[in-house]
């Protein structure tokens, strides 16, 4: 029998002909948005902005139920812990009659010294407390949203601390929720010091839970346990603020454990450190 | 015949229902909770209702679900745009190469494929990020996480079967993408 020509392509042939089409521009666009994001483009940057506004907001909705089971947990524990603690306290107020009579003494003989020395305090810094409402922590990227409720002048690059040591910097400010970036994240890279022996050195984050100190001079005397600070070297953070301790030292990389777990973090304190600030003004201007 | 308005929106709301479940299981990932154990065995929600959706009901989540998908994704987690996208593009093009075998077998089988489709998608996120960062990323990590979205898959995969007996049982499959 004779086979009968065709002369056009069946329609569902072809709409399945427009569908890999489009998959391909998607691909294709895909792609574009990677060199985009790449050269940091203003507009994905809106585009960032529009969904974490819209988005956080329902995050923080979700996370109520998450918080009240937690809040919950921990009481009862708490009723647990009682017990314990009493008989702890006990031993602890005998102690602390002993130590009281001593801090009176060494308070006196502090104010002493600190006036022999000029002792110069710190210098003044404004900070605001952030509840944290979502965090990312997974091979690919470290980072926080965390929720400013008052209107408060938050910008990029300030540093994010939660009790006495650093977490992270803030990434990008988007109403009132603020992205911060972890210090395990692997864009995250801190000049610091070792406090013991002021090797000077980076602490880059590797998107694991230990850091990874760099750059340090080949001699250098590194000793697991050491404090690590920064060194105020950049301008971004100020010197003396704690990193962490070194965990691990071997020949090819110096690990670091940061002071705070990170995936315990609640609330973080964004601080703007006025001198660096001013600092950065000066340097800009000139 | 013409439509009502309530019928004209749980049309809608149908079409759109794969997508608000997903959407809602990867906001739900973002929440913080207060457990060490979920911080590193982060599981990968998209993938999953992206793999179940594609593999029973590819009419009702197409390529343009995944890119929106992908966007919020890339937004919340801070990633550079367009990797998530990526990732999910090659999850949906496997699932749908493999999908007309997979599709008729039993759950068992479904998971299995998922635990190659999945592994992969990891393996080329992976390799993404690591050119992206021009350093290999920690991979003892990333299989960490593709384990803990093979494991918790059934869960999700029941919590899908659930939406579409219960509320997109009566739909004809109109799948003509394979």
């Amino acid at each position: 029998m004779k086979r009968r020509r065709v002369l056009f392509i069946r329609l569902s042939q072809f709409r399945l002909f427009l569908r890999k089409l489009f998959v391909a521009l998607v691909l294709i666009s895909a792609f574009g948005l990677v060199v985009l994001s790449k050269a940091d483009n203003a507009h994905l940057n809106k585009t960032e902005d529009i969904v974490s506004k819209v988005l956080n907001p329902v995050i923080r909705v979700i996370q109520l139920p998450s918080d009240g089971v937690f809040y919950v947990c921990e009481k009862i524990r708490d009723v647990a812990r009682v017990y314990a603690d009493n008989q702890v306290l006990k031993a602890a107020l005998a102690e602390s009659d002993y130590l009281k009579t001593n801090l009176q003494a060494l308070k006196i003989e502090n104010e002493l010294l600190s006036e022999m020395l000029s002792y110069t305090p710190p210098a003044g810094a404004e900070f605001v407390t952030a509840k944290v409402i979502a965090s990312e922590g997974d091979g690919f990227s470290h980072s926080l949203i965390v929720y400013v409720p008052s209107k408060k002048n938050i910008r990029k690059g300030q540093v994010v601390l939660y009790k006495e040591g650093v977490v992270g910097r803030v990434d990008s400010v988007h109403g009132v929720y603020v992205r911060v970036m972890l210090i395990s994240d692997i864009n995250s890279k801190i000049p610091v010091i070792i406090e013991r022996t002021r090797n000077k050195g980076i602490l880059s984050g590797n998107n694991t839970s230990e850091l990874h100190l760099l750059l340090t001079s080949p001699g250098a005397d590194i000793r697991k346990g050491d404090k690590v600070v920064t060194s105020g070297v950049g301008g971004i953070f100020p010197s003396g603020l704690v990193m962490g301790y070194v965990s691990d030292v071997s020949e090819n990389a110096i690990s670091v454990e940061p002071l705070n777990s990170l995936d315990k973090v609640e609330y973080v304190k964004i601080v703007d450190y006025i001198i660096s600030h001013e600092q950065t003004e000066e340097n800009t201007e000139k | 015949m013409k439509e009502s308005f309530p019928e004209i929106l749980k049309g809608y709301f149908k079409q759109f229902l794969p997508l608000i479940v997903t959407l809602f299981l990867v906001l739900l990932s973002f929440v913080q909770i207060h457990f060490s154990f979920f911080y590193v065995f982060k599981p990968d929600f998209a993938l999953m209702c992206l793999y179940f959706w594609t593999l029973y009901r590819s009419d009702l989540f197409g390529i343009l679900s995944i890119l929106f998908l992908g966007l919020v994704v890339d937004s919340l987690s801070g990633v550079p745009f367009g990797m998530n996208i990526l990732v999910f593009i090659f999850a949906y093009l496997l699932t749908l190469a493999y999908g007309s075998y997979i599709h008729t077998k039993s759950f068992l089988m479904s998971w299995i494929a998922f635990a190659f489709i999945s592994f992969l998608c990891f393996l080329f996120k992976w390799l993404l990020f690591s050119v992206y960062y021009k350093v290999f990323l920690n991979f003892g990590h990333v299989f960490v996480s593709c384990l803990a979205t093979l494991l918790l898959y059934p869960l999700v995969a029941c919590l899908n079967v659930y939406v579409q007996t219960c509320f997109l049982g009566d739909d004809e499959v109109i799948d003509e993408q394979r």
